[in-house]
């Protein structure tokens, strides 16, 4: 891969693109996931790509057409395609099958300890480690989005007209509950302390379980759908994309209802179209529909610096590896910025 | 850059049972065009040679959250439609097969509703498929068939060779009062060239200008009060914009359900732009188009297509437009 020029002149570049490489490729980017201190990539043309310091990051043929969705399991990331096929890549390119559904995407995949889950249409496959044959679970409606929650028992599938919830009981029996709400429920997510369940709408709009009590809410007022959203600093705050501000929900204490949110508004007045948590900080990193990526502080908004400026193309990925010391900015046109985070780093 | 902003234009391709959908399907799927095109189907189970891509879909018609009744859309597509958009390629055009007894609007409504699917692809036309032995009986038994000739963009009329000529009259002039607008195109076993059927733009609102009506005005049988038909209006006098938006929106808001499109080309009072606009049920796409040409009579021109037209006095609602 060779690291492309630079779109913009020297002086428009910020300190991380000019400490950083910029990779120009073409492609669109459909995800990014991170796996220890390497960030795998996947793109449009159904090729992975996995960044790791000090290495050269080759392109992996895994599907036909586009990387649809993927995940992390382990040391290894699954992915599926709109070939139908569900894949286990290892970080060093070997690729094995685990199911294939022909003409069928396979439209979400997630793991937890070993367990394998993926969709495809309106029915969820979960491979139990050392199992040949996946458990089938069947619902009424294509499947917006599935997740584990932090310790693997619970497994919520989203769906039109609200969200299944799979229980594993302690004889590994998977039993049902319903958590309905009109209207189609895409991408579904826990809070990390388990104690919530949100989902996005096909209208512009999130939608918020309390698990103990199933008091739910929406969550609205957006300009845009919400593709992209993600708890912070553990469970305190759930970011959101879909304004032209990056919304904040306060998920602490009694959760958000009747409290408003946090708005991190950014210069250029864009959509927000990526938000991706800082580890282990109250921080985010914001992606806007111009290319441009920000990193602020939720409750102190005039820390907040530029990461890249504009490419004109929306972000569709931002990753943080492990430990901190680089990062992954991925946009629909098919640039790449992959920086250390820390002066320190360029050696 | 600009490559990328470009909307993929999606073909709709309905028709009743039987009419010949498959062999359309298959004809696209074998023909070597050089084109890039993605087909979307149902339970077709076939490859597509040159180039083509095939992707399984189920219809899934969902309803919005949004207090409107008519905002069906279907939730298969948005996903899939969106899913394309990241493919690294750019498809030259999209197809969309709905199984037989599939009302048309939905699909249609679809490109109005979701913001993503109306950035990146445009619906291009609806071409339904019709049998010409059966026709005339299926429009009598199912809704459906009418809904699928009423949204026709294009109407092929299939297995012309096993009827005689008065036959093929009669199901023209049948398909002509339900949609004055159809372009109807004779064939046998779906002989057509595919640029007959592909990227006609006929959703644009400059295509909406170029259309003529062809109205039949010989007939007025007694109808069924649920049988979908066809009226126009034609004004010399000026419209009053503000008079037309109060009765054409209280319409649409109460009787929607029942109008399945409309188009129109509209001389209001003061503006020197045409205003021109088509919609699906409650859905309407409009705008001014530029000033009307020179040394031509302005006139006002509004049709619709539904069921239970002669219920809503839409003759007294348009003529009340007029400016004083």
């Amino acid at each position: 891969m060779k690291a492309d020029t630079n779109q913009f002149p020297e002086l428009d570049k910020t300190k991380f693109e000019q400490r950083g490489t910029e990779f120009k490729l073409g492609i669109p980017i459909t995800n990014a996931v991170t796996v220890g201190n390497s960030i795998a990539v996947g793109f449009g043309d159904g090729t992975v790509r996995i960044f790791t310091s000090g290495k050269s990051s080759e392109p992996i043929k895994a599907h036909k057409g586009i990387v649809l969705c993927m995940s992390k399991d382990g040391d290894n990331i699954l992915t599926g395609g709109d070939d139908g096929r569900f894949l286990n890549i290892s970080l060093d390119g070997k690729i094995n099958e685990i199911g294939n559904f022909g003409t069928r995407w396979v439209d979400h995949v997630t793991a937890n300890n070993g367990s394998l889950v993926c969709s495809s249409g309106n029915i969820v496959y979960l491979w139990s480690p050392n199992h040949k044959e996946p458990k089938i679970f069947e619902h009424n409606s294509t499947i917006g989005g599935i997740a584990f929650d932090a310790k693997g028992r619970r497994l919520a599938v989203s769906r039109y007209g609200g969200v299944t919830l799979w229980k594993k009981d302690y004889s590994n029996k998977w039993n049902s509950s319903e958590l309905n709400w009109k209207g189609s429920h895409n991408k579904v997510i826990f809070s990390p302390d388990g104690k919530y369940l949100v989902t996005s709408m096909q209208e512009n709009q999130l939608h918020f379980w309390r698990l103990k009590d199933k008091i739910d809410s929406a969550m609205s007022g957006y300009g845009a759908k919400i593709k992209s959203f993600a708890f912070v600093d553990d469970s305190k705050y759930l970011a959101t994309s879909g304004a032209k501000e990056a919304v904040c929900w306060p998920f602490d204490g009694d959760g958000p209802v009747g409290r408003e949110p946090i708005c991190l508004p950014y210069v250029g007045n864009k959509l927000v179209t990526f938000v991706e948590p800082f580890p282990n900080e109250n921080a985010i990193l914001t992606g806007l529909s111009d290319g441009s990526v920000f990193l602020s502080e939720i409750e102190k908004a005039s820390n907040t610096i530029i990461i890249r400026s504009f490419t004109e193309f929306e972000v569709s990925a931002i990753a943080v590896t492990k430990d901190c010391s680089h990062l992954l900015i991925g946009d629909m046109g098919g640039n790449i910025l992959w920086t250390s985070i820390w002066d320190e780093e360029k050696k | 850059m600009e490559e990328t902003n470009k909307q993929v234009p999606v073909t709709v391709l309905t028709g009743f049972l039987g009419a010949g959908k498959t062999t359309l399907l298959n004809r696209i799927l074998t023909e070597q065009h050089g084109k890039k095109y993605a087909v979307i189907v149902n339970e077709f189970g076939e490859q597509g040679i040159d180039n083509d891509l095939v992707v399984d879909a189920d219809e899934e018609v969902f309803e919005m959250n949004n207090g409107c009744i008519c905002c069906t859309v279907r939730g298969d597509l948005i996903r899939i439609l969106s899913g394309l958009m990241k493919r690294a390629d750019k498809l030259d055009a999209i197809i969309v097969e709905t199984t037989g007894l599939a009302d048309p609007a939905p699909v249609a409504q679809t490109f109005f509703v979701d913001q993503d699917v109306a950035d990146r692809t445009k619906l291009d036309a609806i071409v339904t498929v019709a049998d010409a032995v059966h026709l005339s009986t299926q429009l009598t038994d199912h809704h459906e068939a009418e809904e699928q000739i009423a949204f026709a963009d294009v109407v092929l009329l299939n297995k012309i060779d096993l009827v005689d000529e008065s036959g093929l009259k009669v199901v023209k002039e049948r398909i002509k009062k339900i949609n004055p607008f159809a372009k109807i195109i004779n064939t046998t076993k779906c002989g057509v060239s595919l640029n007959e059927i592909l990227n006609l733009d006929a959703f644009s609102l400059k295509r909406v200008l170029d259309v003529e009506p062809d109205f039949l005005t010989s007939d007025h049988d007694h109808e069924h009060d649920d049988d979908v038909t066809s009226l126009s209006f034609v004004s010399d006098t000026p419209l009053d914009m503000e008079k037309f938006q109060d009765w054409f929106s209280k319409l649409l808001q109460t009787k929607g359900q029942d109008i399945l499109r409309t188009k129109g080309i509209l001389d209001f009072t003061g503006e020197s732009d045409r205003y021109v606009f088509q919609g699906v049920h409650m859905l309407m796409d409009a705008s001014p188009m530029g000033k009307w040409p020179e040394g031509k009579e302005r006139s006002s021109r509004l049709v619709f297509i539904g069921r239970n037209l002669e219920s809503m006095n839409l003759k007294e609602g348009f003529e009340n437009c007029k400016s004083a």
